[in-house]
Order: structure tokens, then C-alpha cells, then sequence
């Protein structure tokens, strides 16, 4: 016999007539705030000058949300640092309710994490691996290359952290070794074909002890979501509505996670300013943000310029010193 | 390569003119600092807490000589960005004892923590992690920590003390604790300065109290390490007031009453480095635009000359370029001037 249960309709948000919200938006922001705060679906690129109250536009939408009935769980939140994510989240529940502290948020490693520890073993890894951070890594480059007897070689090799620099700029720049060495290491692409062997014995040994560095955080979470159509779709639908902050810092793996976890929906909000873009050395490519129009059709831009920070003096010689940029 | 489009912005505000920010001149690096210190005296003087004022520099090493004229007006500050208490070698080989605790595979911690053991080599920690894979490749870990006794005295005390702590009944700080009162002969032998050391793993246990399982301790000191060392924080008590010292890339949000940026020099701002390369010398100039846009009232810019530079044998004079020539009606110019 057929069973009959009721539930609430897949995705849907309750009207709620803008008289009955809690928070009166359209007089606690500015006209962009504004703008930003109340555009909820499809792609969204947020232009936020220093200053601009980029924060505060994060806090209220997020609030926005929980009122239109989106539930929190739904919501992701992803931040440079994980206090930041906290601390926007806090002062979202004080400005609305507690709902909001259930609002998932953190940085993309952190967030990679979580997700990782659910579903590794579909790639290979158990629960519990544990992170190498740099120096870790570097310790594992360098019996790698004691191992294979580069240590001895007449020629110099490429120390450890050189090894471990080749290796994490190609997988966050994506771009291939040959190229790199071009760039930086010329006198060393002779030994390209040696350095491609340390690395590959590296991946293998993080699996084999099953372990993982930062760069591998995202690399498996791209991979785990790209190689299993119910794990993708599972996780695209559960965060319904994805913002990320200061995304001129974010790097190729991350806008790659990013276009992941939105397979299933387009709701998602970068925040950033690409003239304040300042981690390139780390990875972080000032392209995602410049790209994100192209990347997401349709793509609405908002640009927040009133600052509420400085005096207009000082805004004068910021203004000029970006004037002069070279294009 | 050029950028295809960027997003084009003119900031504005409702607030006053305010005061012209400032670009002042210091004969050498010791007048710049000594200025800083009595700008900041005179600041602070006129009613802006220390908690207001940052100073903000390029790369980390050019704070040292301010660092030392602060100390010596009994000015304290924090400093941000530079060497993290995670990166600390002390700590590395704590976080390594509970590593092979939550995972025995973990080849790096357990080289880490068995050369810290008396008469423990790399090759023999090589062998006994061999052994230790080999034997123990398919033991769940409950069963991992048991009959050690195969190795030398040392090795066994090792064992021992993992084994004890492996139960999941002791919470992460109980088994710090033990790690603690293991580790810190050796720590003696291998730190001179061991006393401010053991202070750091005190802090350690203390942030361990705030977990339940080893594993997400462990994945938040990966993840989100904290700040600073305690060697930072002991310089300061804790209710008084406090100057910040950052690193731009450590500012990043932040905002104060009053900024310094100092060694707005051509060559340490942009570096040496950059110079040569279009897209990295637009990194340097939004560097410095986020530098200035930290300020809300007063921003002081300083730069030292007759710095040499050792790398290209030059002695470095001039202003950043990203200031240079800018309207004395929007930066005014100003000279460090010695009296008395």
C-alpha cells in the first residue's frame, strides 16, 4: 500500500511581504548595500571598495536569507580566515537570532575538511588523515630526494623547499612545470624530468601514509566532487546559497570549488575588491575575480563606493596611487 | 600581459576633509624610528589609546630598529605577520607526539619524534618505522600500541607513553600534559632557551582544553594556527594598552585612528624584486593601497635614505614610486628635522 506523507516544497522560500521583515534593510543601508543585500538569486559580483562596509552588506544579507526562510544549514559562508567567518556570523545572529549561528562558514581548507572527512574513502584515504602544513612537507621532499640519491649528485638539485614550491605553485597555479621553471628556475630545467619523479613519489607517499598538505585539501575536494556525480550533486544541493569574501585573494583550485559546489544552482556571491588583490605570492590569482562575469553568465555587478572609514584626505592619495596603475 | 578589464572605483566619503596625510623624510633609519616614537608619544598625548595607532611596514625585518626605540620609551606593541608559534620547533614536535596518536601511519611525525629520542639516529628511526608499517600495517589502531618491547630502553619508554595515552578516556589536554612532562628533559638539551619554551607549551595544553578529540585539535592547529608566541604576548600586560606592528598582508581588514607606513622606500616598497616585473609591481602598488586605506584620521607615510642596499650595491634614496611626484596638495612633504 502506498504511503502518504506531506513535506515542504524542494528549494522553495516563503513569501514574506517586505512590511513583515525584522530588520528594516532598506534604511539601515546605503543604495549598493542595499542592492547587494536583497539580490538573492543567480550569480552576484560584489565590488567592495576599503572601507565600504563589505561586512556589514555580508551580515545582513546573510540575515536576509534566514528571514526569507532559506534554513541556515543551507547557507555556506566562505571567508579568508575562519574568524572572520565567525565573527560575521555572530554579529548576524545578534542583528536577527540565533538562527544565524547555524549558518555553515569557514575558509575553503577548513570547509574542504569537513566534507573530506565524510566521503575520503571514496578516494583513497581514511577518516583520520592528518595535514601536512609546509615544513612537513618539505621533511617528505627532502627523504624523497635522499632516496633517490639526488643528495649525491654532482649537479645541484633542487633543495626542499624549492621542490615543494614547484610542486604547490603548479597545482594552485595549474600551470605546468616546464612553464614554472621557464619562469624562475631556468638553470634548473635540465633537471625537469628528476624533480617530476620526486613529485610524483610525493603523491604517492601522502597516500600511501595517508596524509594530505594544504594544496591537497582542495585538489581532493575537487577531485571527490568531480569523480562522483551523487557526492557533487548531494553537496550542490545542500548549500543552496554560496558567499564568498575578499575573492580577489582566492586561487584557481578555489574558483574551480566554487563552480563545484554551484553546479546545481547559480546562487552565489563573490565579494571582493580586485584593487586590494595582494596574496599572488601565495597562489592567489587576481584573474578569478576580473574572470567571474565570464565564468558566470548573467553575472549582476554591484560596486560599493562609499566609504565610512576615512576622512577624504586620505581617500585623495589612495584614489591617486590607483589612478596611476599600469593596464 | 595586460588586464582585460578592471572594475573601476573612486572611493568617497561624507566624512570631513581631515588632516593632509604626510610624507616625511628621516636622514637615516634610526631618526625614522625615533620620530615614529615620539609621534606616537605626542598621539597618544592628545588622547588617541596606543589600540588606535599601527604601524605598518613592507616585509617583517624592517620593523627591527623601531622595535627597539619602542622598547626603550616603554611603548608596547604587538606584532603581527613574520614567525607564527605553530612554525616554533617546540611546538612542531608536541603537534608530532599527537599525530602518530591519531594517525600511526603518519611517517613524518614518527621520524620527528624518534629522533628526539637518546641514541636515535636516521637510520635506525628509519628501521623502526619499517617495522613499524610492516608489522602493524592492518592492526586497527586500538590494537596498534600494544607489545612493544622489541627495542632499546629509550624507544620502549617512547612506546609506552603512546600506548598509555592512546585511550580515547584521557581528552587531548590530559594527553598534552603527558606529552609535556615526557618531552621537556629533551627539550632541555635541545633549547637553550627552554624556560621561555616550556611557557609556549603551557599555552599549548591550555588551547587543548578547548577540544574533545585529539582529531580536531589537530585539524585546527593545521588549519587556523594561532598567532603568536608567547614570546610576543610577554612583553605586553595584558590590560595595558598596546601598539600594533603589522606587516600590510597581516592588516588586510583592519582599520586605525592613526597609520604609519614606514620604509615607504624605492626598493624596500616596492622590494628590490618587484621592479622588474609589471605584475608584480602592481601587486606592490595595491599593497600600498590597502596600507593607506587602513587609516581613518591621520596617515603618516616615512621613509629613511641613504639605506644601502646590499644585493645591488646601490644606496637607496627615493621615495616609493607609487608616491613620488604626487601633489604636494594631496601628500605634503616634510623633513625629519634633529634638534638639540
Amino acid at each position: 500500500m502506498k504511503k502518504y506523507t506531506i513535506k515542504k516544497p524542494a528549494g522553495g522560500l516563503h513569501i514574506v511581504h517586505p512590511q513583515k521583515f525584522q530588520i528594516d534593510y532598506k534604511n539601515e543601508l546605503n543604495k549598493a548595500q542595499y542592492d547587494a543585500v536583497t539580490s538573492i538569486n543567480d550569480p552576484h559580483l560584489i565590488i567592495a571598495g576599503a572601507g565600504t562596509g563589505k561586512t556589514r552588506t555580508i551580515v545582513y544579507r546573510v540575515a536576509y536569507l534566514v528571514e526569507l526562510g532559506v534554513k541556515p544549514e543551507h547557507i555556506l559562508l566562505l571567508t579568508f580566515t575562519r574568524k572572520a567567518a565567525q565573527e560575521m556570523l555572530r554579529r548576524a545572529s545578534i542583528l536577527l537570532d540565533h538562527r544565524c549561528e547555524r549558518v555553515s562558514g569557514g575558509t575553503f581548507h577548513s570547509f574542504s575538511n569537513s566534507i573530506l572527512r565524510k566521503y575520503s574513502n571514496l578516494i583513497g584515504y581514511e577518516r583520520n588523515f592528518t595535514i601536512l602544513d609546509q615544513g612537513d612537507a618539505e621533511d617528505v621532499m627532502n627523504l624523497i630526494r635522499t632516496r633517490l640519491k639526488f643528495d649525491t649528485r654532482e649537479r645541484r638539485f633542487p633543495r626542499k623547499e624549492t621542490l615543494y614550491d614547484l610542486y604547490s605553485r603548479s597545482i594552485n597555479t595549474k600551470a605546468s612545470l616546464t612553464e614554472i621553471l621557464t619562469i624562475d628556475y631556468q638553470h634548473y630545467l635540465e633537471d625537469e624530468q628528476d624533480i617530476r619523479k620526486v613529485h610524483e613519489l610525493y603523491t604517492e607517499y601522502k597516500i600511501t601514509h595517508n596524509t594530505m598538505d594544504y594544496d591537497d585539501l582542495l585538489l581532493n575536494f575537487n577531485k571527490l566532487l568531480k569523480q562522483n556525480e551523487p557526492v557533487r550533486a548531494e553537496t550542490s544541493n545542500h548549500f543552496k546559497y554560496i558567499m564568498v569574501d575578499e575573492y580577489q585573494d582566492t586561487n584557481k583550485l578555489q574558483a574551480e570549488m566554487v563552480k563545484l559546489l554551484t553546479y546545481k544552482h547559480q546562487n552565489i556571491m563573490v565579494v571582493g575588491d580586485d584593487s586590494q588583490a595582494i596574496y599572488a605570492f601565495r597562489g592567489a590569482t587576481i584573474r578569478n575575480i576580473l574572470d567571474f562575469p565570464d565564468d558566470f553568465p548573467g553575472c549582476n555587478v554591484i560596486k560599493l563606493e562609499e566609504n565610512y572609514r576615512s576622512t577624504q584626505s586620505i581617500l585623495n592619495v589612495a584614489n591617486e596611487i590607483l589612478k596611476r596603475a599600469i593596464d | 600581459m595586460t588586464l582585460r578589464h578592471k572594475y573601476s572605483k573612486i572611493l568617497f566619503t561624507n566624512k570631513s576633509e581631515g588632516n593632509l596625510p604626510q610624507l616625511i623624510i628621516a636622514e637615516n633609519e634610526n631618526l625614522q624610528s625615533k620620530f615614529v616614537v615620539q609621534k606616537i608619544l605626542e598621539l597618544r598625548e592628545q588622547g588617541t589609546h596606543l589600540e588606535e595607532i599601527a604601524v605598518l611596514f613592507r616585509s617583517s625585518f624592517l620593523s627591527f630598529d623601531l622595535e627597539i626605540e619602542l622598547a626603550k620609551a616603554n611603548i608596547s606593541f604587538r606584532k603581527y605577520g613574520g614567525f607564527k608559534f605553530i612554525e616554533t620547533a617546540h611546538v612542531k614536535d608536541m603537534i608530532a607526539y599527537l599525530r602518530v596518536l591519531e594517525n600511526p601511519r603518519d611517517v613524518v611525525a614518527w621520524n620527528r619524534i624518534l629522533l628526539l629520542v637518546d641514541g636515535v639516529g636516521p637510520r635506525s628511526a628509519e628501521k623502526i618505522i619499517e617495522d613499524i608499517l610492516h608489522r602493524r600495517a592492518d592492526t586497527s589502531i586500538s590494537d596498534f600500541w600494544k607489545d612493544f618491547n622489541r627495542y632499546p630502553h629509550s624507544v620502549t619508554e617512547l612506546f609506552e607513553l603512546l600506548k598509555s595515552i592512546s585511550t580515547d578516556k584521557f581528552p587531548p589536554a590530559e594527553k598534552a600534559s603527558r606529552i609535556i612532562t615526557y618531552y621537556h628533559p629533551m627539550m632541555k638539551k635541545k633549547f637553550d632557551d627552554h624556560t621561555k619554551r616550556k611557557k609556549d607549551l603551557e599555552m599549548f595544553e591550555q588551547i587543548a582544553e578547548r577540544y574533545k578529540d585529539v582529531g580536531s585539535f589537530l585539524t585546527d592547529l593545521a588549519l587556523e594556527p594561532p598567532n603568536e608566541s608567547i614570546a610576543d604576548i610577554e612583553a605586553v600586560d595584558r590590560d595595558d594598552e598596546h601598539l600594533t606592528l603589522s606587516t600590510i598582508h597581516s592588516a588586510k581588514g583592519l582599520e586605525w585612528h592613526s597609520v604609519f607606513i614606514i620604509y615607504a622606500l624605492d626598493g624596500r616598497f616596492p622590494t628590490m624584486y618587484a621592479a622588474n616585473n609589471v605584475e608584480e609591481l602592481e601587486e606592490e602598488r595595491r599593497l600600498m593601497y590597502v596600507a593607506c586605506t587602513r587609516a581613518k584620521e591621520n596617515l603618516f607615510i616615512t621613509y629613511p635614505i641613504n639605506i644601502y642596499d646590499r644585493e645591488s650595491g646601490t644606496i637607496l634614496t627615493k621615495p616609493s614610486r607609487f608616491l613620488e611626484g604626487l601633489n604636494d596638495k594631496l601628500l605634503e612633504p616634510w623633513v625629519v628635522d634633529e634638534e638639540g
